[in-house]
Parts: C-alpha cells; structure tokens; sequence
C-alpha cells in the first residue's frame, strides 16, 4: 500500500527555519540524505520532492471563459507544503514508524524538531475512491 | 521549471463531492484524463496523484524511543490535500495555465468546479533529480 507522508508549516515556521543556524542545517539536511537513502535501500521509497519557499505560492482559479485567474493572497492560518515522501508499505503502522522517523528529524541545537507529519493513503487511479 | 499543483479542500467538500451524481463524476475525471493527455503528449507531465479520502488521515509525530503517536484529529478549517499533479514547464505562467484548466473541470450540471489550485515551484534539488 502506498502512503503519502506530509510536512507542512505556517508561514510563521518556515521563517523560523530559515533563522537556523548553518550547523543546524546542516545537521538536519545530512539526516535527510540519510534518511532518503535507507528508504530507497529499503524498497519501500517511491518518490520524494521538496518544495520551494512559499513566498512565491499563487493560487489558481478558472475564471468565466476559463482563463486562470492568479492570487497571492493566503489566510494566516494556511499550512503550506513543505515536502513529502510517497512510501510503498505493508501497513499504515510501518508508514507511522516511518513518519515517527522524519518528524524527529534534528532541529536546533539537534534537538528533534518534532514536526507533525501527515500520512495518507494514495491511490492508483481515481477509481479507487471508490465511486 | 518544475511545478507542483496542489488541490485541496475541506472534508465538507469531500463529502460533497462524494454526493455528485455518477455521470457528473464520470464528466469531471474524463477531463481530467484530456488534460492528463495533453501534458503528456506536450512532453509537460511529470506525475499526478490521488489521495484518499482524508477520513483516514492521522498526524504522526516521534517519541524520544522512535515510536510513533498518532493523532486523527483536525481542526474544521484543515485542508486536505486532494490530488496533486508535477508538470515540467518554461514559465510560471503556463503552470498558472494548466492549473486554470483543471481548475475549470466540471463539476455537478456541468459548472466548472472553480476549484482554487495552489501552484508551487519545486525546489531546485529535487527538481533536478
């Protein structure tokens, strides 16, 4: 079964983040590596993307001829992807392990960061839903 | 230039959607498919995903040992993510484009959905792998 494993923050979060120290950084950019390499050495990695600052975000709308109709503007309360794992697993509790893993992740003073990470089940097609 | 296009929406509206009538559902992913289509054959799609319902969702954080807590609980206003599509483009404006179409995908009767699409690039790491 496929699962998808999210970290997302408030614009808040990643201004902090973008305050750590470069050893910081570092530490947690190395643990990443690391960590990509056991998934994918495990066979359970099958993709993974980082996404850039969301200061640059847009969101998009259909207008009435259905021409894109952009905006930049976000609620305070918006949590903005930061990045994802999409992992193969037997069962939701090794993607739970596996996202205990990524949400201790060393934050400042290497000490574990402790992010939420959302996990979900993805699908192969739009007919899994279930229609 | 890679981009990501995320739709999300609250479980209010996936419980809507869920209530659409077999053909409005059948109307809406046909044109999903077309655009899939598209992309693919412009040499633009990268990948596209489903998620399931978020009914299931949980939030995992890390005991000091490793071990996983769980937590199903979020607040009304969560955005669950849908769906997301990666499209390898040479401007921020032809993803702002495709992000309109599917934007405009049907919905129920045949109105465009008007499903807001959050358009992201990639970081430069990960879009070079």
């Amino acid at each position: 079964m496929k699962y998808i494993l999210m970290m997302h923050g408030k614009k808040g979060a990643w201004d902090e983040y973008a305050r750590w120290s470069k050893d910081d950084l570092q530490r947690n950019i190395e643990f990443m590596h690391r960590f990509n390499k056991e998934l994918h050495d495990a066979g359970v990695l099958v993709d993974t993307k980082g996404l850039a600052w969301p200061q640059d975000a847009i969101v998009v709308r259909a207008g009435n001829k259905g021409e894109a109709v952009t905006d930049g503007v976000f609620p305070e309360s918006k949590e903005f992807l930061a990045g994802y794992w999409v992992i193969d697993v037997e069962t939701s509790e090794e993607a739970y392990k596996i996202a205990a893993r990524a949400s201790a992740a060393p934050g400042p003073g290497g000490e574990p960061a402790n992010m939420p990470i959302e996990v979900r089940q993805v699908l192969g097609s739009h007919n899994d839903l279930g229609f | 230039m890679k981009y990501i296009l995320l739709m999300a929406g609250s479980k209010a509206g996936v419980d809507s959607y869920r209530a659409w009538s077999k053909n409005d559902i059948d109307a809406h992913m046909a044109v999903l498919t077309s655009i899939n289509r598209e992309l693919t054959e412009s040499g633009e799609f990268v990948a596209t995903q489903p998620l399931a319902a978020p009914h299931e969702a949980k939030l995992v954080r890390g005991l000091k040992e490793g071990m996983p807590i769980t937590d199903g609980i979020f607040p009304e206003s969560k955005e669950f993510l849908l769906g997301y599509w990666i499209v390898d483009v040479a401007t921020p404006e032809r993803a702002c484009e495709i992000a309109g179409r599917i934007s405009a995908a049907p919905g129920p009767g045949g109105v465009p959905t008007n499903m807001p699409i959050e358009v992201r690039q990639l970081a430069i790491r990960a879009s070079q792998s």
